[in-house]
């Protein structure tokens, strides 16, 4: 949000649609709301009409089966959607109240402020462990000293510093897959971001590496609004606060994760999370 | 989007039926509880005991299954709320099992040839007839998914208790004859076990409604009656 309003403040000085900057207060930043948001590839219309919050301080994940619309939707808050060709958004995405579709954002900051992990882990090959974690923290201008001390900062963060303490100049890639995933989670922590998007982040990684990434994210949850896509059900269950359930582009149902999977109010939620369709 | 799960729901389906299966165990074992008690018959309560072995096999045939479809199948929504269920049902009907066992005990007790009162003996026998109809009641409701039919356990249960009070207030007068004292509190606690498998089928009752709504809430709360809903 600061960076994004600073964004804001210095491209539209006098912008009558930028709401009231306020300031972070406590944990009560990274409020991501969708107003109508609809999103396109072409003429393919794969998210139609959700409106829906992701509140700061919890973990919400979004779980339908596969062309629902959840990644779409997804990407549709830190503006990766647009990148594919063709692509389209209608509708608004705010974060804590400011439009990030506002044509004077600058969209470098919107991710950077809005961060992403991936299904599969992609640390930058050519470089060391640090070297990724601090990657986007050079961009900053950031002196020498603040990038180490948040570099270090991000790997703590990601519960991943005592396994590469010794070996921060070592490449990146040489980390297993559970250590790389961790590894890109810091990369995105190093810059402080207030949201962190991801999209089915243990997918590709073993029983072990995926627990630990769903104890990372009970513990990031805390200070970065956390949405998680994912295919499995289980996963949803443990870590999320809130859940989301999707169907054709469209948001079916919305509530507290222990709700919606042992009373959910929508037939057609009943019927996914208990496998009859998928 | 395709129908998936079908072996799992088939085992699903076929583990409720073993699990209210076990419901028809029970009345035909109290319908032989209440023969003996009628007939005085030590053969046929002997039977009863040792029969109450495959009630007990059907317990722990249906609980092992249910605890292996919840660690390899991981069932959420109605699924988990009906295996919950059936996890507290077939607990009911190893408890009923039970108190037909220990009413069929505690006929060699009282006697071949008992100093028995024939109203008490037509009363119990009552209970005991109510009890078993309790229990395909809450059969049926469980297999229809029918909460209305559930509640009206309630009313069913009323029945057998206000029965129970009887049997008490006719073992008071039984008179001071120290054998027909005897027999009537042997058969007090005949009364007692039957009243409680009627309080087993209202449970089974409140488990139909929790499958079906979501919420579990007792039918009747005995030590908050003034906050039980409306039946």
């Amino acid at each position: 949000m600061r960076l994004i309003a600073r964004q804001v403040e210095q491209r539209l000085p006098s912008t009558p649609t930028s709401e009231p900057r306020r300031e972070p207060q406590g944990r009560d930043v990274g409020n991501v709301e969708l107003k109508g948001l609809h999103a396109y590839y072409g003429s393919n219309h794969a998210v139609r009409g959700v409106s829906l919050g992701f509140d700061s301080g919890g973990a919400t994940a979004i779980i339908g089966p596969s062309g629902c619309g959840k990644s779409t939707m997804v990407r549709c808050i830190n503006r990766m959607h647009e990148e594919v060709a063709g692509a389209r958004a209608e509708g608004e995405v705010l974060l804590d109240g400011l439009d990030l579709y506002n044509p004077a954002i600058d969209v470098v900051a919107v991710r950077r402020t809005v961060g992403m992990v991936f299904q599969r882990p992609n640390p930058f090959p050519t470089m060391s462990v640090i070297g990724n974690v601090t990657a986007g923290l050079r961009l900053t201008g950031a002196g020498k000293g603040e990038i180490e001390d948040r570099g270090r900062e991000a790997l703590v963060g990601a519960g991943l510093w005592d396994e590469v303490k010794d070996r921060l100049e070592a490449p990146g890639t040489g980390l297993s897959g559970g250590q790389q995933q961790r590894l890109c989670i810091a990369r995105a922590l190093a810059v402080e971001p207030e949201v962190l998007l991801m999209d089915e982040p243990c997918s590709a990684l073993d029983p072990v590496a995926t627990l630990r990434i769903e104890e990372l994210i009970g513990e990031l949850k805390e200070r970065v609004t956390i949405v998680i896509v994912t295919h499995n059900m289980q996963q949803a269950a443990r870590v999320a606060d809130t859940t989301v359930f999707m169907l054709d582009g469209q948001l079916v149902e919305i509530g507290p994760t222990d709700k919606l999977f042992t009373n959910p109010d929508d037939e057609r939620t009943e019927q996914y999370v208990t496998g009859k369709f998928g | 989007m395709a129908e998936t799960r079908s072996q799992y729901q088939a085992e699903l389906e076929q583990l409720e039926a073993s699990a209210l299966g076990g419901l028809d165990l029970v009345s035909a074992a109290l319908s032989r509880t209440l023969e003996a008690i009628e007939h005085q018959d030590v053969e046929l309560a002997q039977q009863v005991v040792a029969d109450d072995d495959r009630i007990d096999g059907r317990y722990l045939e249906v609980h092992q299954s249910l605890i292996a479809l919840l660690a390899t199948q991981s069932p959420v929504a109605t699924d988990l709320r009906l295996i919950s269920a059936l996890l507290h049902v077939l607990k009911n009907v190893e408890r009923m099992g039970d108190q037909c066992v220990n009413v069929c005990k505690m006929i060699p007790l009282s006697g071949n040839e008992p100093p028995s009162d024939e109203k008490m003996v037509k009363m119990i026998l009552a209970m005991g007839s109510q009890a078993r109809a309790l229990i395909g009641q809450a059969k049926r409701a469980f297999e229809g998914r029918d909460v209305e039919l559930a509640r009206d356990l309630v009313r069913q249960d009323d029945v057998v208790d206000d029965l129970n009070r009887d049997c008490f207030r006719l073992a008071l007068e039984i008179g001071d004859d120290a054998d027909r004292r005897e027999w009537a509190m042997t058969m007090l606690l005949a009364a007692r076990a039957i009243e409680r498998i009627g309080d087993n089928a209202v449970d089974i009752g409140e488990q139909v409604a929790f499958v079906v709504t979501g919420l579990f809430r007792e039918f009747e709360d005995a030590s908050h009656p003034e906050a039980t809903p409306g039946i």
